[in-house]
């Protein structure tokens, strides 16, 4: 049951209708019910074994360092290193044995071997896998610190594990700063529900008439890339960009929506990240849950490892303190960037796309910084200038566009052949002769994607100079508020991809 | 050692960390008022303060640390001062 369609929408109208009836201090147990129904009826069936397994070895891990007093140092870090292992254990097997497999047989197949040396394995994948595993190992590890109180109650642990609307595609929750509030009562606020509708449908807007258009386009072109040289390849990765954008944003706006109908804030993910001036910058506002995870979890405790404690002081002998400092903070990045691709998922192409790509162009940025200032001084070009602004824009916008032609590809392989179809062919008259209309759209459905992608930039920027749009709406004068509200559904209403005879996809997250 | 005393050594390791002279610290100083103090800086910010002042800071208190004012208080509790 996608969370874009009409049986959804029945299923969470009865639920928020229920949710204000019944007792409040019931309130969490009703979304706990509801998780569950959800999780049974998403296709996923009797797979629902799995979040239950780790939620019950965390709730062990939890009570078992509740009971261990700080002094016993070797206990409370065996019980740390235990529940992590069943966890990562878990999502290993389930996510990346394959990977492992194809590497292996690939390597193989290098040095002249024709035949597999071992098959691979086919596992049926629970969904949210990676999302719930890395909100229950936060919340055990913050336990660990003493950062965070232990949950003594197994169903309100197990709420927070498979929370339905955030089980989909995250965000990957933090129990200490978010854990709480599933289980306070919520009375009905009229406003804050009204907001969470509105955010719902700024979503539906987002997936059902941009995402899902776009898609089309892009399909078409990296179905068949050997058709579609040059300006084309340009075309569908520029398209691709905005469609996971919008596809993954978009169901956090659903997500949060819902969330915040019920009374329950949950941590934003993005914050208008292709406005970012540099590939750092652009993870610190895309998919922020995973950044903050990533930080606090690996990159953190990987620096304070005594390997790169030595190698930091080792590093700034030979080559000075800020340079040494600096090649033992990349290398410390080099095992986060990896992590982030192979967390995305069991291909190299997820590795390279979302992970070390990004590693090579954050460490080219940092050691490129100091040249393009002096440079920048002795041309008298202002650094701080609106022109200069824009430059970085659309060139962390490039660069994060060649990541996300990797990430799209079918393969490594294939995304190398298209960006060598990109650039060998120079055809750039196909984006205004028509051609763009054999890509499966007709000039209307082009146009209505035009429309609302303007419209997408246009709340982008108002988003980022001046915040909460939906604030912006509240204060005017109520036709106008209406008006703009009945608007956005009705371009829903119309515009929107969805139907009898048409299924609109699974959100691109959906699958890690 | 007094609270003055620590904010003292601390101003130096700042200054040291950041490479600016300019930078002086105080109890609601946080990584907002200092340009450089990013995520990655942040780590080797606590790695020095842990050098000078001879302590150790768990992972619980570099992830909630939240002005200078907590890792002052955390440098006292820990030096017995």
């Amino acid at each position: 049951m996608g969370i874009t369609s009409f049986y959804f929408l029945c299923f969470f109208s009865i639920i928020l209708l229920l949710y204000y009836i019944i007792p409040r201090k019931c309130q969490w147990g009703l979304l706990l019910l509801c998780s569950a129904a959800y999780y049974l009826v998403s296709g996923s069936g009797l797979l629902i074994l799995y979040p239950i397994v780790s939620v019950t070895a965390c709730y062990i891990g939890i009570r078992l360092l509740e009971a261990a007093p700080p002094e016993l140092v070797r206990r409370r870090r065996a019980v740390l290193v235990g529940t992590v292992l069943v966890n990562i254990g878990i999502l290993v097997v389930l996510k990346y044995v394959n990977f492992g497999i194809y590497t292996i047989d690939g390597i193989a197949a290098l040095f002249g071997s024709r035949r597999p040396l071992i098959e691979s394995v086919d596992f049926l994948v629970p969904l949210g896998v990676s999302f719930y595993t890395f909100s229950l190992l936060g919340y055990v590890i913050d336990v660990y610190y003493g950062i965070a109180a232990p949950q003594q109650n197994y169903l309100k642990l197990m709420l927070y594990g498979l929370y339905f609307p955030a089980v989909i595609s995250g965000p990957i929750l933090k129990y200490r700063e978010h854990g709480e509030q599933f289980f306070e009562p919520h009375p009905f606020d009229y406003v804050r529900v009204t907001r969470g509708l509105q955010r719902m449908l700024w979503g539906f807007f987002k997936k059902l008439v941009i995402a899902e258009r776009l898609g089309t386009m892009v399909d078409t072109v990296y179905g068949g890339y050997a058709d579609y040289p040059g300006a084309f390849i340009w075309f569908a990765t520029v398209c691709y960009a905005f469609q996971l954008y919008t596809d993954f944003s978009g169901c956090m706006d659903i997500v949060l929506g819902i969330s915040e109908s019920f009374g329950i804030l949950l941590p934003e993910n993005f914050r208008t990240p292709f406005l970012s001036r540099s590939v750092a910058e652009y993870w610190r506002r895309w998919h922020i849950t995973l950044g903050v995870w990533m930080k606090e979890y690996v990159f953190y405790p990987v620096l304070r490892t005594r390997f790169f404690t030595d190698l930091n002081r080792r590093w700034k002998e030979r080559f000075g303190r800020k340079r040494g400092k600096q090649y033992a903070t990349f290398a410390a990045m080099f095992l986060l960037w990896l992590t982030v691709g192979i967390w995305h998922g069991g291909d190299w192409k997820f590795v390279i796309g979302s992970g070390l790509l990004h590693w090579f162009y954050i460490v080219m940025e940092e050691l490129l910084a100091p040249p393009c200032a002096r440079l920048m001084e002795r041309w008298h070009i202002n650094a701080g200038g609106r022109p200069v602004g824009v430059v970085r824009i659309v060139r962390t916008f490039f660069l994060v566009c060649i990541g996300d032609l990797f990430f799209r590809a079918a393969s490594v392989g294939d995304a190398f052949a298209m960006l060598k179809g990109a650039v060998t062919v120079w055809n750039p008259h196909i984006l205004w002769d028509g051609s763009l209309l054999g890509l499966g759209l007709d000039a209307g459905e082009l146009v209505i994607a035009a429309g609302a992608l303007l419209l997408l930039c246009g709340i982008s920027l108002m988003q980022d100079r001046k915040g909460s749009v939906r604030e912006l709406i509240a204060a005017r004068a109520l036709p106008i508020r209406w008006a703009v509200w009945y608007a956005l559904i009705f371009a829903v209403i119309l515009f929107g991809c969805y139907g009898p005879g048409y299924s609109a996809g699974e959100f691109i997250y959906q699958g890690f | 050692m007094s609270r003055d005393e620590v904010y003292e050594r601390l101003n130096e390791v700042f200054r040291d960390v950041f490479d600016d002279e300019s930078i002086t610290v105080n109890d609601a100083t946080t990584s907002d008022d200092i340009e450089d103090w990013d995520s990655l800086e942040h780590i080797n910010l606590i790695a020095a303060v842990e050098q000078e002042f001879g302590i150790k800071f768990n992972m619980g208190q570099v992830v909630t640390m939240k002005n200078v004012g907590e890792m002052a208080d955390i440098i006292l509790a820990q030096t017995g001062a």
